[in-house]
Formats: C-alpha cells, structure tokens, sequence
C-alpha cells in the first residue's frame, strides 16, 4: 500500500484571480480541493529540459537515445502524456516557470529581448500585452521558492563562454536589442570553446522579478556550477533548472562544436549528467529529477518541386488554453521563402504537441508507467505542490488541472 | 612575456577541439585547395601544405578584449615578434617583391593599397589572383570555425531556424584557423609561389631573422624544412593575433560608443538607416550592437550570403566563360560543403571597419567606390538593367555571376533585396549620403587620411557605369 505524504487542501492560499488589472497579480488562483491527496516529502528537484522531441522518436523502440528511453526509463516513470504548451521553444521555458501564455514574440523566440508591454490582466493571472521581458509584478516559480525560503538555481550550459555575447552568470542580451544567441557560435582563437547558450533556453532571463534582482548573478550560473554545488544536501538547491547547450539539448544537429547534436548528443549528455545527480546526498536523500522536452516536433511536410507545405499540428491536453495574447483563428497559415523554396505553414492549433517526460526518483517505482495527460503547466503546478506552494502561477492555477499524483509516485520508502 | 610554451597552453582547448574535428581529414583536404588546372601548384607544395596543417600544431589563441585600446602598448611574445618580420619580408616570395603585407597593407588596415579588383603574384608579380583582398583587421581572432549548423527537427529546419553556414578564414571560409590560412598564401602560384618546404626554409635560413628564429624554435629549425615552415606560419599568426595593429578601435564611432565623441546629425541618420530592418537592414549582417561585456561590434556576423554581385571582367579568370566562382562550392573549396549546392554563389560576410578606406568591394572587386556599393545594394532589383547586360529582349541578366541553375541561391527575401522591377529604392541620394556619413565613423584614427583617396563622391556613381 502506498503510504500516504499528502498535504491538507486547506493550507491552500487565497490568491483569487484579478481580472484585467494592472499591475498583474503574484500569482493567479488557488484550486482548493483540486488535490486531495498528498505528496512524497521531494525537497529537491532537479529538472532538465531538452528540445524539440516527438514521443515517439524520444522513447519508442528505435531511440537514438537508449540511456534516457531504456535505461533510465526502466528506473523511473514515463509519462507517455507528456505536451508541450506551444511552438516554437521559448513559450514553453516560459510557461513552466511562471504559467503565462504565449505572446506573438515569445511563441517567434523572441529575436528582439523586448520588454513585455503590460495593459492589463485576465483570469488565471495571465498579463495581457505584447513582448517578452515579463514586468516585475509577473512572478515565476523562483519568486515563490525565495518568498517560501527556499533555493533555486538555473544551472545554463555555456553560458559566458564568449563575454561579449552574454555574461556568466544572469547571461541575457541587452533590453530591446537583437538577441545574438539565437544562433550556435563555433570555436574561435578568442573563444576556444565556442558558445551554444540560448537565452531563449533560459526562461529566468525573461522577467524582470528575476534579472533586475542582484539574485540573478546568484542564482543562473554556468552549468560547470553544479558539481560543486552536488557535494552536500546544504549547498544544492532546492530546485535546480537544467539547460544544457544548443547542442546537448538536443536542438542542433550538425553543431557549431561539430558535435552530431540531436538525441545522440542529448544521450551523451545524460549519461554524463545523470548520474552525478543521482549520485549527489541531496537527490538520495530526497531528491527528484524531471527530464522533459519544450516542445514536439510532429507535423507533416509536402515537397512538389519548388512548393513546401508545412503542417504543425500544435495539439494540446490538460483543458489548455491559448492565453490572451496570440488573438489567432486557426489554422493559421503563413508563407515564407527559404533556400529558394516558397514554404506555406500552416499551424492547426496553439498547444506544443506530445513530447512524453521521464521522472526518477526514490518515490517512484522502476518500470512506472502514467498514461495520464500532464503539460507543462501541470509540471509547474507539481513542483509549486512539492515545495508547499498553494497559490499557483498562471495557468498552473487553471481550473481542474492535475498535478502530478501517485500514479507518479508510486514507490513508498 | 609569454612564450612558446604560454601561448601553446592558453590555446590548447581551442587546438584540441579543431584537432579533433579537422584533423582526419586535414591531408586530403588540403589537396583539394587549389584547382591544379586553374592553380598549378606543385604537387610536393600541395603535400607540404598538407602536412603542415594536419601536424596538428595549431593555433596560438590569444584572448583579446574587444575595446577601445588603454593607449598602453604590450610588446609581442618572441614568436609574435619574429612572425612580425616574416609578414613584412618580401624576400620570402619568388618574385623577391611579395610579402604578406603587400596585399594586407598596414597603412591600409591590412587591406589592399590600390584599386585593383585582384592582386598579381607569381614569380613576375604578372598572375592574377581570384578574388579581392579583405581586409585583416579586426576579425581574425573571431573567425569561428566553419559550420552550418542546422536545427534537428525538420519542420523547424523549414520554419524557425536561420540555417545560414558560417565561419572560416577567406571569402569561402575553406581554413578553419588562421595558422592555416597563413600558410596558402606562401605556396600559392598567384602569390608568393614558393614550391617546396625547402625552397622557403632555406629563404628562412638566410634571413636577417635567421638567429632569432633559431633562438625562438630550436637550433636545430631548419633542418627540418617543414617544421620550420610550420613555425613560421605559426609566428605569423600569433603576430596578427597579438598586434595591436590589427584591432587599435580608434574609429569616431568607437569614441561615440565610449562617449568619447559626438556623432553628427548626418552620421546618425546613417546609422538609423543602416539598422531600420525594413530598410537598409545591412545590421543583420554587419553587426553593430554593443556586446554584454561593453565589446565594440565587428560589423560581421561571419555568416555566408549570396548577393549575386555582377561578373566582374577586370578579373583575367572572369574572360573564361567557363569559369565561376561559386565561393562556398568552389573552385577553390572542395569538401562536402562545396557540393551542397544550395551553397553555391555564397561568400562570407566581411567586416565594414575602415570600409570608408577600400577601393574595391564585395568578393570579386567589382565596385570601386562605397556609393557605387551602396547604389547596388538598393537598385540591384529596382533597377536591375543598369547593373547586369541587357538582353536583345530588352531583360537584364540579373546575377550574371552566378550560374542560371544556382541563382534561387540569391537573396531575394531580405530588405533591401526584396524589391521589384520599378520599386522605389530603399534610399534616395541624401541617404545614402547619410549612411556614407556613418561608415566613415568606422575608419581607424590612423586611417583617415586615406578616405579622400578612397572614392565617395558622386563622380563614382553608377550613373556613368558601362553596362556589361
């Protein structure tokens, strides 16, 4: 019998959603209730978010990742109905940290590190506006950790490796100016390294409660960081956000260090990474690692001679909604011309479509298997019920939504 | 002072990584330099070459700070110092008048001194080269790699990624360091044309230099003619690494960016167009943004592009009619990025420092002027007939350069080459005044008395320009 670590329903806040006020609320609603149940005594979370995977490349039987779709599969718990929330990469990050919707510029990777322009605020905490740098009254999951006093850290592979693209620690472009590291850089004399950082990858650098704070230079540091931070329970954090670079994410394939990027390098970066955490006293002591993608990549492409026609399907779970910002009727239907090919897309729905997700952890049994549908704002909802946070963020405070339950969490110890 | 043993270490992360990658295939590579019909270079140079580059004695990095310079002046490590002497000896050459910095002048940002769209090499200073000489300024510690770099998902390929090759030294980004960039030039028929490790060891051997490249390298140096080869392409590149010649940042616009200076309301408007997106557009390539660390830009983001500049006939290779240059798929480049034809008509983008100082533009030289560059730019597709011949039916061959089968490689999609036949032109006259106004800021303190030379005015205009 699974032993029960469940919390009260009544320590649930009362953060009541405003509706089109601003400035924004810290948090969008409680669900009282929505969660009878309680959860294993997680105080460590480590959560790595890998890019653009399909279920069924990631986990189905040909992966050209069999150490995350065999071996560490068989030791945790797949969640087979895992989504995305929207298309392309930066919604997502967004989306798992703080529960705001996509906006235009967030769902294009926001190119330009604009401000978020705020003009209002509707259910569920959502900010209404255009833009990409959340104002300060936009709160994330680090604001509620801190406010909780509790430790976060954003652990940001590459991040620094070339100074005058982005800072070593709180890395981000310049406000409103083109962001330089949309793009991959190869090694140089000056950069022997090269630098696949992408802030796009990097949801903490998109809210002002975060980069105008001196925490930040604190608390997103370079990847290199989190060995050290490993030895003792004391110095790991609480919850640790994961990014590894452009091409150990997966993102990229061939890459700017020539690596062969894709799953193949997102393998090699498990193997490497895993096994640190696991190994760490914090993640045996307590701990709970959460591998994810930020989005699918199914869809369907036409080739007839010159003409391609794209087709993203943006499915969707969990009652997910489009937000107040994107205002689309789909299918939405673009037409761009790229290596001398006209490219219709055409976009079908909003959601980020079905990637799947692995957890390991001592209070799950090897070999889970949860066929229950969860996208990133139920992650996000998750994780707030692990650390006791009962005013969730965003969306992760929709009615109805379900947080991660025993039949995640299967294993008593 | 850093020595040998220094610069080998800061570099060594770098030299590992590019062993790596490059290594393997380095020998075959570099047999596939030159076209040997177009290029004859001996087939004991090429192996040399070869040899030299795979040794996997590579580059010296130095780790630069891209900022305005604190007046104080390092002095070169040993090996930088004697790389300084072999950059400027012409007695290297077989001609005994061609030294590195015949073509990469220092008074001219180490960039050509003359109008001609190509320099002449060769034993008589009388063969032509291929394509126009850059200048080194700047770059050449942030040349990154070559790669094209593509996203993993196929629907994201198509729609979401800018998917654009990148990196390399030269115009076709076929040397992935400068060290073996270095040494082309020493081998090369139409440049300095020495044939064999020996024959330019024993030049080295009898130089003014000779004891101090032995006090540098080891006694023994010259015994071992490819190794002494090899360090002195290696000292080259650790002079243009070091030198602060090579990026003192003493233009107008970076004492503007250290408000040091004032830029005019002419130069602003300059820059205004320059960046607009919807107009100019010339920074989503020329970067000019201020780095996170304070670095100054480079006015280059070291991505390839096809402009689908006209043929140039000053070009003696260009009367061939058989005869392309097709940049990042060749002549000259032969590896597997050379036969992805949509590479085809590609060439690195280069930096726009001291561009206000040149006397000829784009790959193959064949604007003499920077109005005359701009002009193009902006008219290539609002008047096409007055950059490309005319047809008997009255249609201007657009990018006559370029073979029919590879001119969808063109840019066609961004501003300001998405223009039509009769548009208006994303400048009128006093704009592109403006925005000569503003590339002059980027001219070097030691440059400026070299703009009035260079070709500005209105009397460069295409107006006057023969149709080909």
């Amino acid at each position: 019998m699974i032993r029960r670590y469940w919390l009260s329903a009544g320590l649930f806040g009362a953060c009541a959603a405003v509706l089109l006020a601003v400035p924004g609320p810290r948090c969008a609603a409680s669900t009282p209730g929505a969660n009878p149940s309680a959860l294993p005594p997680i105080r460590h979370v480590f959560l790595i978010t890998l890019e653009n995977k399909n279920y069924s490349d990631t986990f189905g039987a040909d992966s050209e990742a069999p150490y995350m779709a065999d071996t560490l599969k068989a030791e945790g718990a797949l969640l087979t109905e895992y989504y995305g929330t929207g298309h392309n990469s930066l919604d997502n990050y967004i989306a798992m940290m703080s529960g705001q919707a996509s906006t235009p510029q967030t769902s294009n990777d926001c190119n330009v590190f604009a401000d978020f322009r705020q003009t209002g605020t509707a259910p569920d905490g959502q900010a209404v506006g255009q833009g990409c740098v959340y104002p300060a009254g936009v709160e994330t999951l680090a604001n509620q950790l801190m406010a909780a006093g509790l430790t976060w850290k954003g652990y940001m592979e590459d991040m620094g490796n070339d100074p005058a693209r982005e800072s070593a620690t709180c890395g981000h472009p310049p406000l409103n100016a083109p962001d330089l590291t949309q793009e991959a850089e190869a090694p140089s004399a000056a950069v022997p390294g090269g630098d696949m950082y992408a802030t796009r990858h990097d949801p903490f650098m998109y809210f002002h409660a975060i980069i105008d704070s001196p925490v930040c230079h604190q608390d997103v540091v370079n990847l290199r960081e989190l060995k050290a931070d490993l030895r003792s329970v004391a110095t790991t954090p609480n919850f640790s956000f994961i990014t590894p670079n452009l091409c150990d994410d997966g993102h990229d394939s061939p890459c700017a260090n020539g690596q062969p990027g894709a799953l193949t390098s997102v393998n090699v970066f498990l193997r490497q990474w895993i096994p640190v955490i696991l190994s760490s006293p914090a993640y045996r002591k307590d701990g709970l690692i959460i591998i994810n993608f930020d989005e699918g990549g199914n869809g369907k492409i036409v080739r007839s001679g010159n003409e391609i026609a794209v087709t993203v399907y943006g499915a969707s779970c969990c009652g997910e909604q489009e937000g107040p910002n994107l205002g689309r009727k789909y299918p939405v239907v673009t037409i761009h011309t790229s290596h001398g090919h006209r490219v219709t897309e055409t976009t079908l729905s909003f959601g980020g479509d079905r990637t799947g997700a692995l957890l390991l952890s001592k209070y799950i049994r090897p070999g889970t298997v949860s066929n229950v549908p969860y996208n990133h704002y139920s992650l996000l909802k998750s994780i707030e019920e692990i650390f006791g946070i009962h005013e969730y963020l965003g969306y992760a405070g929709q009615k109805g939504l379900v947080p991660f339950g025993p039949d995640v969490f299967t294993h008593s110890r | 002072m850093r020595g040998r043993k220094g610069w080998f270490h800061s570099a060594r992360m770098f030299s590992l990584i590019l062993d790596r990658a490059f290594r393997a295939s380095t020998l075959a590579k570099v047999r596939r330099l030159n076209d040997p019909e177009q290029q004859p270079m001996t087939r004991r140079a090429l192996l040399l070459v070869g040899i030299l580059i795979s040794s996997g004695m590579l580059c010296a990095a130095d780790r630069t700070v891209r900022s305005a310079p604190s007046g104080e002046r390092s002095p070169l490590s040993p090996a930088a110092a004697l790389g300084k002497k072999i950059f400027f000896d012409a007695n290297l050459s077989a001609s005994g008048r061609m030294a590195c910095s015949t073509c990469h002048d220092p008074r001219y940002a180490y960039g050509p001194a003359n109008g001609l769209a190509v320099q002449y090499g060769g034993p008589e200073l009388k063969t032509p080269d291929y394509r126009a000489v850059p200048s080194l300024r700047y770059v050449l510690n942030y040349v990154p790699v070559w790669t094209h770099v593509q996203a993993t998902n196929p629907i994201e390929q198509l729609t979401e990624a800018n998917e654009v090759p990148a990196g390399g030294y030269t115009w076709d980004g076929r040397f992935n360091t400068l060290h073996a960039q270095a040494m082309f030039p020493l081998f090369s028929p139409v440049e300095m044309d020495n044939r064999s490790a020996e024959e330019l060891a024993g030049k080295l051997s009898h130089a003014s230099y000779a004891g101090e490249f032995r006090a540098v390298f080891g006694q023994e140096v010259f015994a071992h003619p490819a190794v002494a080869v090899n360090e002195a392409t290696m000292a080259v590149q650790q002079f243009e690494l070091e030198d602060r010649s090579f990026h003192p940042y003493s233009s107008k616009f970076d004492a503007w960016l250290d408000g040091k200076a004032t830029l005019t309301r002419e130069e602003l408007r300059g820059k205004e167009l320059f960046d607009d997106p919807n107009g100019g557009n010339c920074a989503s390539c020329h970067l000019d943004e201020v780095g996170a660390n304070g670095a100054h830009p480079l006015f280059t983001d070291f991505q390839f592009e096809a402009l689908g500049v006209p043929r140039n006939n000053e070009i003696p290779w260009n009367r061939n009619p058989k005869y392309d240059d097709l940049g990042l798929c060749g002549p000259f480049r032969k590896d597997a990025a050379s036969r992805d034809v949509s590479n085809c008509g590609l060439f690195r983008t280069p930096t726009l420092r001291n561009v206000a100082i040149r006397h000829v533009f784009f790959h193959n030289g064949e604007f003499h002027s920077l109005r005359e560059a701009l002009l193009f730019y902006v008219e290539r597709d609002t008047k096409p007939g007055k950059w490309y011949p005319v047809g008997a039916d009255g249609n201007a061959e657009k990018f006559n350069d370029v073979p029919a089968r590879y001119r969808g490689n063109v840019d066609t999609t961004d501003a300001p080459l998405d223009r039509k036949p009769g548009d208006k032109p994303i400048w009128n006259e006093q704009e592109i005044d403006d925005v000569i106004a503003f590339l002059k800021t980027l001219t070097d303190g030691d440059m400026e008395d070299k703009e009035s030379a260079a070709q500005t005015g209105p009397d460069a205009s295409s107006a006057a320009r023969p149709k080909r």
